[in-house]
């Protein structure tokens, strides 16, 4: 951490000593002003019985609800009037005179109108939304530079396309504003509204505080309120990097939307992996038992964030090794290229295994030490996938661990979730599955095979050679579906689960692709097409156990 | 109009709404594949003319014409870029509009960035480039819809004095490979009109009249510091700035009058 960032961070928390200590030795009334630790009991309490919770939610939805019915139409408003004098002429002055009264000035003749329920409150706050987000749109439209149309113009764009590519964006900067300001707006004013005409809500709940003079009470409910504006702050910043991403970007760092980084560092849509094999464990345990969702939820979650945990520090150990070059698709990627750090990566990383280990933990609490077991060497399989010495994916074992352990262990484990008891007949079913998760990695390995010979990273597809390899792709994809046929010709898998055949063309055609193709470029296709296949089949698949429970 | 003749101004004159005369009275005719260079005291109405052509501006008097289904595209000054586009759509937007699709769009803004020496900077946004890149992004912007006239309105005047000999020599060596045609440039530049047009035209201070209408004999095709150092050069150069100076002398003793 930087010595900026630990500045910023020392002015408050000497404040909360200092408050705290000055009330400890009494040199602050401890009736009118009690200690920051007070006021975090009396927070915790709150939050625990369930009471502030309810209060949160409820102004939370006042506030929503209120910016979005105010802020939809009077951005839609400020661009048209921005747009057109006759509008303007017509807007422009009520916005304006209207703009200056103070809104909560205007609760009770709104009272008198909409009467005392929730409508009063969301009118309230969305009538000052409205305003501000017209004048604010207003001047972003206005403001923008009149030889950016003449440009478009002098390029052949019409009407319509100018609206699309330069009053929309050259308006979003002071529009995001506006919804910024608005929002502050909002939450100022619906604690003035709860003050008055509430029975929950946090104004009320400050509000109630105080004539019950429980000042603590009354500071953890100011505290969630700041909080709440916080978080909106944050997400609206957020909203901002999306929107107006030109004005985030500086020469030096080129600061992409935190969302967008992380989402690209996870990999989400890789996940596919993480969630057909729990899916389909609990497809065929449904064939005996009625379903825990409980439990399949919790093994969902888990399975994703250990997954989400094994690209991690997948990532972390290739850059440390310098396997991956800037140009790396997605992932490597971020790090590669600044946007985040390896020790980010690596707490990310690590945080995303403590989550799936304290899951995994619950669930073995439910189940029993099966589970544990299973659940220890898929971690420990996800670490040493790049980690250590002896790091899988490097020494050509990447597909039998990943074979094995996003195909019969992960299935049998969500089975065992349901139906305590190891079944081997889910062992044989998840071999479909098994194959085309291999065939993902594999397509990664075809693509890298040159790179990752120069690198000394041995893969199957760098140990057999590039036919070996090719013929490798064949047969984990063609082993998909084989392997499905022969189990429901044994019996073993139930015939709707033949839905699947709705994938062989797409599979014909990556493996003509991957029978052709040298460059890595061309091989690029391959990969995420694999995974989609991975997906597609596997969901059909599931579909196919699921259609099985009624016919 | 003649065949080989692209944009024909016929006794054009611009009277704005507050009465200021930019233009009175001037015809002029751009040939095909002919690189015309207006040079002229600042204020004389140059850029009005490009305004003009490019449909920004209205005549009052007289007009102009363009060769039948003759395209235009134009370079301002400051690039102009859009700056919440990409590299790559500002590049494409002409194409854009006119319908291209967007992987199209993509290899054509490809094509020219590596063209321009732009590959790295791509998915960059304009505010990230230097002033002789932005500039590089709206000549490929111009280029890329493969204009029959491109049009250029002191494309080079607020880059610093190497990053726009660079460009001048950039643009001709465009021209010579043939990704432009016919060209018409407004600069206040004199050495950038000679070494840039096959033909110098100079418009006096405002109302803008064509004074002079020079075609210096320069053996092109080299280095412009060969191109400088010929006799020819020195000497067109110094007729233009006579002719320039006297207008600017004449428009200074005015406004001291006033």
């Amino acid at each position: 951490m930087t010595q900026s960032r630990w500045l910023t961070w020392l002015s408050p928390v000497l404040l909360l000593v200092l408050w705290e200590v000055a009330v400890q030795l009494n040199l602050l009334n401890r009736v009118f002003i009690p200690p920051p630790s007070e006021v975090m009991v009396a927070l915790a309490k709150a939050l625990r019985d369930g009471s502030m919770e309810h209060d949160i939610l409820v102004s939370s939805q006042r506030i929503v609800l209120g910016f979005v019915i105010g802020a939809v139409p009077g951005t839609l408003l400020g661009i048209w009037s921005g747009l057109n004098r006759t509008v303007l002429a017509l807007v422009r002055p009520l916005a304006t005179m209207l703009y200056p009264v103070p809104k909560i000035a205007l609760l009770p003749l709104v009272i008198v109108v909409l009467g005392i329920g929730e409508v009063s409150k969301v009118a309230t706050v969305a009538v000052s939304v409205f305003l501000m987000v017209v004048i604010h749109t207003i001047g972003g439209v206005l403001q923008i530079d009149q030889r950016y149309f003449e440009a478009a113009r002098v390029f052949g764009a019409n009407q319509r396309t100018i609206f699309r590519t330069v009053a929309l964006p050259a308006s979003l900067p002071a529009i995001v504003e506006g919804w910024k300001l608005a929002m502050g707006f909002a939450l100022t004013l619906i604690v003035g509204v709860e003050f008055v005409g509430a029975n929950d809500g946090i104004g009320y709940r400050i509000w109630q505080s105080y004539e019950l003079y429980a000042i603590a009470d009354m500071m953890a409910a100011v505290c969630v309120i700041a909080g709440l504006g916080w978080v909106v702050t944050v997400v609206l910043d957020e909203v901002a990097r999306l929107l107006v991403p030109w004005r985030y970007t500086t020469v030096k760092e080129s600061r992409m939307s935190v969302i967008r980084t992380w989402w690209g560092a996870v990999r989400p849509w890789s996940y596919t992996a993480a969630i057909v094999p729990v899916l389909l464990g609990a497809a065929i345990a449904a064939q005996h038992v009625g379903l825990n969702w409980w439990l399949l939820i919790l093994a969902l979650i888990g399975s994703i964030a250990i997954q989400g945990g094994t690209n991690l520090m997948n990532d972390y150990y290739d850059y440390r090794k310098g396997t991956d070059t800037p140009a790396v698709k997605g992932t490597g990627g971020a790090l590669l290229r600044g946007e985040l750090t390896p020790t980010q990566i690596f707490w990310a990383g690590i945080t995303a295994f403590a989550i799936g280990a304290t899951i995994g933990l619950y669930l073995v609490s439910v189940t029993g030490p099966f589970i544990f077991w299973l659940g220890l060497c898929s971690v420990a399989v996800g670490y040493f996938y790049t980690a250590g010495p002896f790091a899988l994916a490097y020494v050509g074992l990447g597909e039998i661990a990943v074979f094995i352990f996003m195909g019969p262990v992960m299935v049998l484990g969500s089975y065992y979730l349901q139906i305590p008891t190891v079944a081997w007949p889910a062992v044989w079913v998840s071999l479909p599955v098994a194959f085309v998760v291999a065939a993902i990695l594999h397509a990664n390995n075809l693509r890298d095979i040159d790179t990752d010979r120069i690198n000394n990273k041995r893969t199957l597809a760098t140990i057999f050679g590039r036919d070996g390899a090719r013929i490798e792709y064949y047969i984990l994809v063609g082993g998909t579906f084989v392997s499905q046929w022969v189990l429901v010709a044994l019996g073993v898998a139930p015939w709707p689960t033949l839905v699947t055949l709705a994938m062989l063309p797409l599979a014909w055609k990556l493996m003509g692709i991957a029978g052709r193709e040298v460059d890595p470029a061309a091989l690029q296709p391959v990969l995420r097409q694999t995974a989609v296949l991975h997906m597609r089949f596997g969901l059909l698949y599931v579909l196919g156990w699921v259609i099985a429970l009624w016919v | 109009m003649d065949s080989g003749v692209v944009v024909d101004f016929a006794h054009l004159g611009v009277t704005y709404a507050n009465g200021v005369v930019a233009l009175s009275d001037l015809s002029l005719t751009i040939a095909a594949d002919q690189a015309v260079c207006v040079v002229g005291p600042s204020g004389c109405g140059k850029t009005t003319l490009l305004r003009v052509l490019a449909g920004l501006e209205r005549a009052t008097q007289g007009g102009v014409q363009l060769s039948r289904s003759a395209t235009l595209a134009m370079v301002f000054q400051q690039g102009l870029l859009f700056p919440w586009l990409s590299v790559a759509d500002n590049i494409s937007y002409g194409l854009m509009t006119r319908g291209v699709t967007p992987p199209q769009c993509r290899a054509a803004a490809r094509e020219w960035c590596e063209r321009m020496g732009l590959q790295r900077f791509i998915d960059a946004f304009p505010h990230q480039l230097s002033g002789g890149m932005q500039q590089r992004v709206g000549l490929a912007r111009a280029l890329a819809v493969n204009p029959d006239v491109l049009l250029l309105d002191e494309p080079f005047a607020a880059l610093d004095a190497q990053t726009r000999v660079l460009m001048q020599e950039l643009l001709v060596d465009l021209r010579r490979q043939g990704l432009c045609r016919s060209l018409l440039l407004v600069t206040h530049a004199i050495d950038e009109a000679l070494l840039v047009g096959d033909r110098v035209v100079v418009l006096s201070a405002r109302p803008g009249r064509i004074i002079a209408d020079v075609t210096p004999e320069l053996a092109h095709g080299r280095s412009f510091d060969e191109i400088r150092a010929q006799p020819a050069f020195t000497q067109a150069f110094t007729t233009i700035w006579q002719l320039i100076r006297g207008e600017v002398e004449a428009q200074l003793r005015e406004e001291v009058t006033l």
